[in-house]
Parts: C-alpha cells; sequence; structure tokens
C-alpha cells in the first residue's frame, strides 16, 4: 500500500476528525509516566515515551466489563450490555500491537469467538508509532517482534521529525490517511535508517524456541521452587502484561438490581485455581510463579502456534521484587539443558 | 573489610558452621540499579550478597514464607527490623529461629531518588539484632511533617485526594503481598462467602479495598513503604498508612515495631485509653 507523510498539523486535524466520529485513545502523561486516555486533541498526548504504564490492551478487553444486567426478580429479563464505540488507538508501540495479535488468537482464533472481545475488536482502528529509543528493559526483538513491527496493525506511524511516515498495513488504515502525501524515497531511508538504530539498540536476547522444548518436561523440576522464592505472587506482571487474558465473572448485585461483569484474573493469586470443594492444586507459590512462565513460553505455544511474551518489559519493570522474565528463562536454559 | 565483605563473610561462617539453613538478603538484579531478595543455602553463594540504596524490599515479608525451613539469618534495615518485632509480637516468628543481620540504612532509592518514606524515616538503623553489619548510620534529620498538606484538607478535599490515588489501582495486590503485616491464609478481599468487597475496580470497590486494608495496618504497620514502591500503579499507598499510624500514635501512645514485649496496641485494651469517640 502507498506510504504516505503526515505532518504534524494533518495529524492534529486527523485526531480531531476521527474524535468526532468515534473516540480516540492515546498515551497521556499522568504522574511520570503515560496511560492511554480519550483525546480529543493531539495536544493532549505524549507519543514520545517508550511504553504506556499498561498495554493497549485494556482497550479491547477492559478491566472491568459488563456483560449483562439483570434484576433479581425477573430473572428472564437480562439486559445486553451496550455497544462499544468505534475507536482509534494512537500511539501503540509494536510491541503492544504484537500482543493484541496474540490477544486475537485466544479470543477468536480457536474456534469459539468472546462476543465481548470481537465487538471491540472490530471497532477499532490501531495506528502504531515506531519505536526510536528501546527502554533497557525492551527485548521485543528477542521474541520474533521488532521495535518498528507491524504485526497487529491497520497503520505505523514513524516520527520522521515534526512529520510521521505513515504505512498503511491494511485497508482501514489507508482509509486514515488516504489524502495525504506519498511518502519520497528518503523518507523510506530515513525511517530505515531509525529502524536499524532502534533494533541495534535492543541487546537482550533470550533463546525461547529451545527453551519450549526444555519446558515439556520440567513441570517437577526443582529449579522453580528456586526461581519461585522472591515472587510473592501479585498479580503486577499479569496486569501490565499485553497479552495475559484470564478473567474472572462475578454477579454484583444491589438492592435487587444487579449485573454480570467480568474482571482481570490473574493466575498468581491463590483464588484462581481454587476449587469448589476447596482443594487448590497450585497452592503453592512455587506452582503459580511456575504457571506463568510455563504459560508464557510452552503452554500458548501449543495452544496458539507462538510464545505469548512480546518483550514489553512492563513485568520487569513493574514487579515489585525485582523479578526478571530474562533472567528467569537464563536460569531455566541452564538449569533444564544439564 | 567494607560492609558488603563483612556480609558475605558473616553469611558463609553461618550458613559453613549450620548455624542457619538460610540466610535471607539482596543480590543485584539484572539490570543496573536493581535488586532482588536473595535466598542463599550454600556459602559457597554468599559472595553475591550486597546491600545499598538499591535494596528496598522489605525482606521480613518473606520470613513467615521460608520460616518451615529452620533456622534464618535476615539482613535488616531499621523498617525491616520493626516488621520483624511486629510479626514477633503477633506470634508469628519464633526470635530463637532468627538470626537478625543489622545494617544501618540511608534510605532506598526508587527511580533515581529517595523513596519518601525514607525521607521521613526515624529508626535508619534496626531496633532489634543480633549482631550489626558494619556501622551504625546517623539519625536523619526528620523532614517535614509528610501528612501536614494533608491534614489541612477538609474532610470533602481528604477523600477526593484518597479517591483519586486508589482510582488507578489494579487490584492486582502488589501491595498486599510485599507487606510483611499481610500474612492472612485468606485475605478479607479474596473471601467468596460472604463477599465482602467488589471485585472490580469501579465505584467503591477500590476504596473499600484500601479503606479495609488501612485499617488493618492499624498499630501495625511500621511505616517501611514498601507498598508504595512495589505499588506498579505509582499509588502513594502511605498516605493511608502514615494517617492510621498517627491517630494510633495520638490515641493509645503507641508506635509499632519498637518493642516485642509490648502487647499489639490494638489487641490491649487500657483504661486509660481515650474514649472520648466512643460517646
Amino acid at each position: 500500500m502507498t506510504q504516505r507523510i503526515v505532518t504534524a498539523a494533518d495529524l492534529d486535524k486527523l485526531v480531531a476528525g476521527w474524535a468526532k466520529s468515534g473516540a480516540v485513545y492515546a498515551p497521556v502523561e499522568v504522574k511520570d509516566w503515560t496511560e492511554f486516555r480519550r483525546i480529543v486533541s493531539l495536544a493532549e498526548t505524549d507519543l514520545t515515551r517508550v511504553n504506556t504504564k499498561l498495554s493497549a490492551r485494556g482497550l479491547l478487553f477492559p478491566h472491568c466489563e459488563t456483560m449483562f444486567r439483570f434484576e433479581a426478580s425477573r430473572p428472564d429479563k437480562a439486559q445486553e450490555a451496550d455497544e462499544p464505540e468505534t475507536q482509534v488507538v494512537l500511539g501503540v508501540r509494536s510491541c503492544d500491537a504484537a500482543g493484541i495479535a496474540v490477544l486475537d488468537k485466544f479470543f477468536s482464533g480457536q474456534g469459539e469467538t468472546d462476543t465481548y472481545y470481537q465487538r471491540r475488536r472490530d471497532r477499532t482502528t490501531l495506528v502504531g508509532l515506531s519505536c526510536h529509543a528501546p527502554a533497557d528493559t525492551c527485548f521485543c526483538s528477542a521474541v520474533g517482534g521488532s521495535p518498528t513491527g507491524t504485526r497487529g496493525l491497520d497503520l505505523l506511524l514513524t516520527d520522521l521529525g515534526g512529520r510521521y511516515l505513515a504505512e498503511p498495513l491494511t485497508d482501514k488504515g489507508a482509509a486514515l490517511v488516504k489524502d495525504m502525501p506519498e511518502a519520497s524515497a528518503s523518507d523510506l531511508a530515513k525511517k530505515a535508517e531509525l529502524a536499524d538504530r532502534a533494533e541495534a539498540a535492543i541487546t537482550e536476547r533470550i533463546d525461547t524456541r529451545k527453551l519450549k522444548g526444555l519446558l515439556d518436561t520440567a513441570d517437577g523440576n526443582p529449579i522453580w521452587e528456586e526461581l519461585s522464592l522472591p515472587c510473592v505472587n501479585c498479580g503486577a506482571c499479569t496486569f501490565v502484561c499485553p497479552t495475559c487474558h484470564c478473567f474472572d465473572i462475578t454477579d454484583e448485585t444491589r438492592k435487587g438490581k444487579g449485573a454480570r461483569i467480568r474482571v482481570w484474573d490473574t493466575c498468581q493469586s491463590c483464588t484462581y485455581s481454587q476449587h469448589a470443594s476447596g482443594h487448590n492444586p497450585r497452592l503453592a507459590p512455587s506452582a503459580r510463579f511456575r504457571n506463568r512462565t510455563m504459560d508464557k513460553f510452552r503452554y500458548t505455544v501449543d495452544q496458539v502456534g507462538e510464545v505469548s511474551c512480546v518483550g514489553c518489559g512492563r513485568c520487569i519493570r513493574e514487579c515489585p521484587a525485582g523479578i526478571d522474565i530474562c533472567e528467569t528463562v537464563e536460569r531455566l536454559m541452564l538449569a533444564l539443558v544439564k | 573489610m567494607s560492609r558488603e565483605e563483612q556480609l558475605r563473610k558473616r553469611a558463609k561462617e553461618l550458613l559453613a558452621g549450620k548455624e542457619v539453613v538460610m540466610v535471607l538478603g539482596y543480590r543485584a538484579g539484572r539490570r543496573p540499579g536493581t535488586a532482588t531478595p536473595a535466598f542463599i543455602t550454600r556459602p559457597e553463594d554468599a559472595d553475591s550478597l550486597v546491600f545499598d540504596d538499591r535494596c528496598g524490599a522489605n525482606l521480613a515479608a518473606y520470613l513467615p514464607r521460608v520460616k518451615h525451613l529452620g533456622k534464618i539469618a535476615v539482613v535488616a534495615k531499621g523498617c525491616d527490623s520493626r516488621s520483624i518485632v511486629t510479626l514477633l509480637k503477633e506470634k508469628q516468628l519464633d526470635r530463637n529461629q532468627l538470626v537478625i543481620l543489622g545494617v544501618g540504612c540511608d534510605g532506598v532509592k526508587e527511580q533515581g531518588r529517595l523513596s519518601d518514606s525514607c525521607a521521613t524515616c526515624a529508626y535508619p538503623n534496626p531496633v532489634v539484632c543480633d549482631e550489626m553489619v558494619g556501622d551504625k548510620v546517623a539519625e536523619r534529620e526528620s523532614a517535614a511533617d509528610p501528612l501536614a498538606e494533608f491534614e489541612k484538607l477538609a474532610p470533602e478535599e481528604r477523600w477526593q485526594a484518597l479517591a483519586e490515588e486508589v482510582s488507578r489501582c489494579i487490584r492486582c495486590y502488589a501491595c498486599r503481598q510485599v507487606c510483611p503485616n499481610c500474612y492472612c491464609p485468606t485475605c478479607f478481599v479474596d473471601a467468596g462467602s460472604p463477599q465482602w468487597v467488589g471485585k472490580t475496580t469501579a465505584g467503591s470497590d477500590n476504596m473499600m479495598f484500601h479503606l479495609m486494608r488501612a485499617m488493618h495496618m492499624a498499630g501495625r504497620c511500621v511505616e517501611c513503604g514498601a507498598c508504595s514502591r512495589g505499588c506498579p500503579m505509582g499509588i502513594d499507598l502511605m498516605k493511608f498508612n502514615r494517617k492510621v499510624a498517627k491517630t494510633v500514635k495520638d490515641r493509645f501512645g503507641a508506635v509499632a515495631g519498637l518493642n516485642p514485649d509490648e502487647p499489639p496496641a490494638l489487641a490491649a485494651f487500657d483504661p486509660n485509653d481515650k474514649q472520648e469517640f466512643i460517646r
């Protein structure tokens, strides 16, 4: 598809236009980080930070989502939740977009379609932003991604300094910038140069291909106990992760009126695997730690054909115990190869 | 010999002499400026131990989880030692099964700057320990009262300030999990029958969780700040805890984690306690 040039002034106009026909979300400064917030003007955004605090996953799979409402006295009259709005998400980093591509497989790629996810997904246009200065916790290229990766996106913007190179990846993306002028060969060359520089800035390397085979027989290995000792079993890593997708369903009822709500859940919580009988097969903290690592690098390879870590580094950044998933992988490799 | 060398030497001795089964300390993380709790069981691994301003985790939180292994040596800053006192008071630890390796602390860093809790720390040296590793540090000039601004606010404004903080909560419970005081086998927030607190982040659910947690900290929180530092959403949880600690001090003259022989402030009755709030 034709690559185009969008100046900052044009992007400002585009954003204003998108905001008239639907919601626009983009990174906005909050305290000393950025988060995706609803905007009406480009001036509200901060597109310079490497990663938002939480990934973009919440815009497709909200932390709390009402599935339907009901009245206890009228169980036959459930009222569907409102249909979601159309939305453009601006400033999605390549790792987050890759995470959404993985979520697509979980929520709709295995025969069944999750209605709540899919109806948001269908109404969403993802506008990515190339990453020029990865953080020291970034390792997208070690797990098959790239700071300028296009997977999952409708349109990728690359900041060439006050003007953006716009690469449409889908018809939806192309439609957003159809009136913009075409990019020149020197624009494309500039982008290639920035992409190479960003790629070179990521030095973290982990070998996740061999890891899968090793993990297949690692269930009872004592290394899990050792690796999990610092883990406090909070859910921070799972909630900031672009691909974690577990949820719990709860009925909230007050004075006879209620709603069925689904909320993010985490495999690190002891209630996650608690059976109705009271039995808990994953009571040991080490078993919960093992589950998350296994899920990222083994279980999802079996389920959807790929590791479900996109290298955004958020779990490293936010772990209150300083656990580093790259170190975990490295130590696993050392222990399991023996 | 530097403090770090002394620490490693003592850890080796304790493990080699089988005086303890584990030394609980810190080691450097994979990335610059980070450290992570270390669980050393072999003398040859003791050389990985570090102690400096990266070591913000309150190691007392790990003691109830590893105490079944046997006698543990633990590196304790002032705040960690006070949490150990709280756990001793509450009969969660056996003093004879601990070797407390005290370290003076000049405060820990959070993203390159001094952690808020450390700026107002009145106990930079351990209040209880078996031996000091390195020298005690000088008591710090106490910074401005961190509650001063908050207490100037009208009640509605205080509520607003707290509501704004907890609106960012994602209910990951990192605050609870890093807290030495939170050792309940089932937390009130995880109870399902009855369910005391809603699971959503909307409405009053977040506030209920944080208010109830703050109440459970009354007379027990040593203001180490591990919860605030551990929160991935940057919520100033110490706003709650400081206020509660101050109220307990005003009401009962009690400061948490100083004297293992004093009963927990809220688990003891004294006829001289101020009673006017009951009337």
